[in-house]
């Protein structure tokens, strides 16, 4: 996962990035339906590599998919694992749901706020963090549990979390 | 009884093609191939083999209902979209044996006559989905995937889908506008996905867990797979432990063990030997059941008369320190979090409940705030969509009835019993 963003790193390389999936269409008229499916695929291979989806990277979908922007627009926006503005380095989503809840998830969200300084959802000065909440992540035998950069992590505790995300700091 | 659907389950490193093969993995392709499709069907639908992604619709049916002349391409969408709070029985399916999950995918979609499968994999489990990627490429390159699979005549395709991470993907046509690249709302039910699915194709639609049984019942027969179920309960089922115990984990036991068995055996009991409250059987989207109901077979006809669902098998425990009304507020959190925002009373109507309970739960609740809750939950149950919204209310409806007292003790007082144990964030 890089920082930062796709205009630094230009539309060429995007083109890099999905010439892969571009291929798959090749074949395939403008109109044709199943073009629009490759707007998840496409928009998961864009944000791997930028980190999180800016309006050029929602442009190039279009061009790709055929869509009009504001259908990439309501894809991009509805799902929880597609973002829209910057994010850290590294990305922790810490489970607020109900098994998780029951064992401290609160509190370790609380807890991981106070440690970042900034809000859930936004990025730390330093460009190393985002923490989200999250809901169920399907770690409820691991409870209170985290997906950091998709590696479950469980159970966890304020000091587990806070040295959790001091070596995420130290890390590129 | 012996461990079926797990017993190759290698979660810290997944067994790949050879060392499945070796433990007798792909064994029921030539089982299959040697049978006609209908005839497999007919083996599935003796089997009683129950749909275990929450309907409990019985699979053989769904399959025979499909119909042998539909036309194609006929698509089979394999999900594993698990998001239920108190589920990860497809995490363990996913990270610990994929192969399995091919297999099962290869004999069902053969049953089927369906030349295209896809499976849907939750958002969270990216990594299991790479393996998965990996071990289809395996299973393509050994001639178990592609065209005239062993000399069967048979061509099939397997696809994954990762999903960019919401709950309602998980709902049978909402997943389909998915993988379409839609909005994924439900559809209207009519046409059905069996005739106008995925691009508008015959499609039929299976929980990962109800797929890796069809293996063991091709190869153990129809008779075998229904002695395996206790107490009435057919096959074997996978069960999820959480909340309030000792030992949280995942635990293959036959189809109708009771939750007393899970909760205090498997389980371990309790945490420091807390006295039970109550627990929802199936996940966040069924009812609360109370310590009374501890003796009910886990299956899906006992589960509905003791007026709850079996849903995925995923047991939460609530003990007598946690607060229910916290944990319905949680609950209700989430399904509105989750709701897709497409019909408007569960829009509008999720998050009016949790505004409720959020008052009722700090303490500012007044009496006839109840019986508002219980009016709405009635209306947003049968004004919705899909079955989003019922399920959402379900756990509220009934820890209103199962913990009255509990709620009228936040409204009359004022202020929770548990305060100290359970901090609210605002």
């Amino acid at each position: 996962m890089s920082w930062p963003t796709s205009i630094a790193k230009g539309i060429t390389d995007m083109n890099n990035i999905l010439k892969g999936l571009q291929k798959d269409l090749l074949h395939l008229p403008r109109t044709h339906p199943k073009r629009r499916a490759t707007a998840i695929p496409a928009m998961q291979a864009l944000q791997a590599e930028l980190g999180y989806l800016d309006d050029a990277a929602i442009k190039k979908i279009t061009q790709i998919t055929g869509l009009s922007t504001a259908e990439v627009e309501e894809l991009a926006t509805f799902y929880s694992l597609i973002y829209r503005r910057p994010t850290g380095r590294h990305i922790v989503r810490i489970c607020d749901s109900v098994c998780c809840s029951m064992r401290g998830a609160d509190q370790l969200l609380t807890a991981a706020e106070e440690y970042i300084r900034t809000s859930l959802g936004t990025v730390t000065p330093d460009g190393a963090l985002t923490v989200l909440p999250g809901i169920c992540l399907g770690l409820c035998d691991k409870a209170p549990a985290a997906l950091v950069d998709g590696e479950a992590l469980g159970p966890l505790n304020d000091a587990s979390l806070k040295a959790l995300l001091q070596r995420l700091q130290k890390e590129d | 009884m012996e461990a079926l659907l797990t017993r190759h389950l290698e979660p810290a490193a997944p067994l790949n093609l050879a060392a499945y093969q070796a433990t007798g993995g792909y064994r029921s392709l030539t089982a299959a191939f040697d049978l006609k499709p209908e005839k497999i069907i007919g083996i599935v639908e003796a089997a009683n083999l129950r749909g275990r992604g929450g309907a409990g619709f019985p699979c053989g049916l769904k399959w025979r209902l499909r119909g042998a002349d539909a036309p194609s391409p006929r698509y089979l969408i394999c999900n594993l979209d698990e998001s239920e709070p108190g589920t990860f029985k497809d995490r363990y399916l996913l990270y610990g044996g994929p192969h399995q999950i091919i297999e099962s995918v290869i004999v069902s979609a053969f049953a089927l006559q369906a030349e295209r499968a896809l499976i849907f994999v939750r958002g969270e489990y990216a990594k299991g989905g790479n393996a998965l990627n990996q071990a289809i490429q395996e299973a393509e390159t050994a001639g178990l995937l592609g065209t005239n699979i062993r000399g069967s005549g048979f061509n099939l395709q397997i696809e994954a889908h990762l999903s960019g991470g919401r709950y309602i993907c998980g709902e049978e046509t909402a997943q389909i506008n998915a993988i379409e690249g839609r909005r994924p709302n439900p559809r209207p039910k009519i046409p059905r996905p069996s005739t106008h699915g995925l691009w508008g194709q015959p499609t039929t639609t299976n929980n990962v867990e109800t797929l890796i049984n069809v293996p063991h019942i091709l190869l153990n027969g129809a008779d075998w797979f229904r002695k395996l179920g206790v107490n009435g309960g057919c096959g074997s089922k996978l069960f999820c432990v959480s909340g309030k115990v000792k030992h949280s984990s995942l635990f293959e036991l036959p189809c109708g063990t009771p939750a007393r068995e899970l909760i205090f055996e498997h389980a371990g009991g309790l945490d420091e030997d807390r006295t039970l409250l109550g627990f929802l059987p199936g996940g966040a989207s069924t009812a609360f059941l109370l310590p009374e109901h501890l003796d009910v077979a886990m299956d899906f006809d006992p589960i509905a008369v003791a007026g709850s669902r079996l849903g995925t098998g995923s047991i939460i425990v609530l003990d007598n320190a946690t607060c229910p009304v916290e944990v319905t507020l949680n609950l209700m959190r989430f399904f509105a979090r989750e709701s897709c925002g497409f019909c408007t009373p569960c829009r509008d109507g999720l998050p009016y409940l949790t505004q409720i309970l959020t008052i009722i739960s700090s303490g500012a609740g007044r009496a006839d705030d109840l019986a508002l809750l219980d009016e709405l939950c009635a209306t947003i149950a049968s004004q919705s969509f899909c079955a989003f919204a019922p399920g959402a209310v379900m756990p509220l409806v009934s820890s209103l009835k199962c913990f009255h007292d509990h709620y009228e003790h936040h409204v009359i007082t004022g202020h929770c019993p548990f305060n100290e144990t359970n901090k609210k964030r605002a």
